[in-house]
């Protein structure tokens, strides 16, 4: 079985009357990259901030690799970004790595080159922060966020106001601590086409609350077109396709729904062979949404 | 903890602000010692102190006069006397140093965010603020010691040995002003916590010995009180009155109050901090 890196239980965080975290619920295993899918507010950074104890939880609970007690011990194992990077700007990105490997007891000071190194800033190591671009001051706040060599990487927006190509360079950079390290990573962000291209996981929160959680395939599912069959003899149903339509390329939902990826401009006959075969179709139709119109739709439910 | 310290020496000794800190220190000290006129000399009116220099006619025309030649001839002429102790005596102005540290040690991080990187670490509220308390009053205790020793120092090189009290004099004096030094660093500490932004920081802390004097003043006046003997409590009295041989109970009585806020200010600082959201 997959190792837990993090598991919330109904996590809860409170600001008066507002709440920014409601009852939230995630699980995050070994090797994910977990996209965290929200609108600005939606409480992507109060559910770090939370994970990460830069603010209190109001209710609920958190593990961090299986353990609920010995926080300061589980978070030697990870590494964050919140919200916008942050350094000494009289300093230079090797002198502000100093300080932290410093602070984090890290002796070998090849440690700083390798993870300058790891997000391309080491032509720019003696260069001070206060003169970095947005693009590099995101990459020295994951060179931080991978200093101690965690288990664990959790960043907020960290493709937020970069460029194309900024935001191409961070992918990789991801991808391949993914793929080489087997670091998990939790990603926010609000551009749900960017973290699709990026996690395999995803968790769509909205007014504090998780209000849906799958994986790449599910998602891909849920968006890919499709015609959906409402059928109460499903069984027989996906007979009928295999022999008389040829078919196996669609999917069982539940007892009532097949979704059916072939013959997607031919819905009718679709519908007539199943008629002709005794199959009492419920309804018959298409379906299949943008990223964008998924997540727009979410919302609304949610808000309904 | 100890490297938590570590780090934020090495940030520190890499900035410019301990340096420009250091040179106040020294230039200062060294205006003083020329002009052989350090702030306190004789003009404090508290009842445990001696006056360093006691002829009235000679600090009138000290204060009369604009010029440091002037005034460094008219107290050669006086003759000798520790003109180091006095310094110590002016020591009050430290305080604006401490303020230079604490906003150096702890409200940048706070107020840049950069504390965020340290905090969501393994390194607990308690950790974190006891490193930075501990950096705070070692960094005071080493400018302190570098404006003592160095008042004491240049004394000697500008004005002779009759002009000094001796280093063992030094010692002990600079020994009984530390622990009033920690107390009001940890208020600042305390404030540095409370308030996190530089710029809040800054118009809380700059004016705040004033308002205390003032505010001491006006309610020994509304309530017809010793105003003196209030006074006597306040910081910048204190480290004046310790320099002028104060008796024993008045030493005691600051001692206890020093450990008094150095306890307050950092319970209620520490409480403060542990509830609050790090941005």
């Amino acid at each position: 079985m997959q190792e837990i890196v993090l598991q919330t239980n109904n996590l809860t965080k409170k600001y008066k009357d507002f709440i920014a975290l409601d009852h939230a619920n995630i699980t995050i295993h070994k090797g994910d990259i977990y996209g965290l899918i929200g609108r600005n507010g939606a409480g992507k950074t109060t559910l770090m901030k939370t994970i990460t104890t830069l603010t209190t939880k109001t209710g609920g609970s958190f593990s961090l690799f299986g353990s609920e007690e010995e926080l300061t011990e589980s978070k030697r194992r990870i590494g964050c970004l919140i919200e916008s990077p942050a350094f000494f700007d009289n300093l230079t990105a090797y002198q502000n790595l100093k300080y932290y490997s410093i602070q984090k007891g890290i002796v070998d000071e090849k440690q700083i080159a390798k993870v300058l190194k790891t997000v391309d800033l080491s032509k720019e190591k003696n260069k001070k922060f206060k003169k970095f671009s947005l693009g590099m001051k995101q990459r020295l706040g994951i060179a931080l966020a991978i200093l101690d060599n965690p288990d664990f990487i959790i960043l907020d927006e960290p493709i937020n106001g970069l460029d194309p190509i900024g935001i191409k360079e961070i992918r990789d950079t991801l991808k391949r601590l993914n793929e080489e390290e087997k670091i998990t990573i939790l990603i926010s962000s609000h551009i749900l086409s960017e973290l699709y291209l990026i996690a395999n996981h995803f968790c769509f929160i909205d007014k504090g609350r998780i209000i849906k959680d799958l994986s790449k395939e599910e998602l891909d599912l849920e968006c890919s077109k499709c015609i959906v069959i409402k059928t109460k003899d499903v069984k027989k149903g996906t007979v009928v396709l295999e022999k008389e339509l040829s078919t196996t390329n669609y999917k069982v939902i539940d007892d009532t729904e097949i979704r059916l990826y072939d013959y997607l401009e031919n819905s009718a006959k679709v519908n007539k062979t199943l008629l002709n075969n005794n199959i009492e179709v419920m309804g018959i139709y298409e379906s299949g949404i943008s990223l964008e119109d998924y997540f727009n739709s979410l919302i609304k439910d949610g808000d309904e | 903890m100890l490297n938590i310290i570590k780090a934020d020496l090495y940030r520190i000794f890499k900035g410019k602000a301990i340096y420009v800190a250091i040179i106040i220190i020294l230039v200062l000290a060294s205006v003083s010692c020329f002009s052989m006129s350090p702030g306190h000399i004789g003009i404090n009116t508290s009842f445990e102190e001696q006056p360093l220099v006691q002829d009235e006619e000679l600090l009138n025309k000290v204060y009369e006069t604009d010029s440091i030649l002037e005034t460094r001839k008219l107290m050669k002429e006086y003759g000798a006397y520790p003109l180091d102790k006095g310094q110590l005596g002016a020591n009050a102005n430290l305080y604006y140093i401490f303020i230079i540290i604490v906003v150096t040690v702890l409200v940048t991080d706070l107020s840049n965010s950069t504390a965020k990187n340290t905090l969501s670490s393994a390194i607990s509220r308690k950790k974190y603020y006891l490193s930075k308390l501990i950096t705070c009053i070692g960094l005071g205790t080493f400018l302190v010691l570098i404006n003592n020793y160095g008042s004491y120092l240049i004394n000697l090189i500008m004005n002779g040995r009759e002009f000094s009290a001796g280093l063992l004099e030094i010692m002990k004096l600079t020994i009984l002003q530390l622990p009033c030094f920690y107390g009001i660093i940890s208020l600042l500490v305390c404030i540095g916590f409370c308030f996190r932004k530089t710029g809040t920081f800054n118009s809380i802390t700059i004016p705040l010995i004033i308002v205390v004097q003032l505010i001491l003043t006006g309610i020994s006046t509304l309530f017809h009180l010793d105003t003196t003997n209030i006074l006597n409590y306040e910081f910048q009295y204190i480290i004046g009155n310790l320099i002028a041989n104060p008796s024993n109970t008045y030493i005691l009585q600051t001692l206890v109050l020093a450990i008094f806020y150095i306890i307050v200010f950092n319970v209620i600082g520490y409480r403060v901090f542990r509830k609050t959201e790090i941005k």
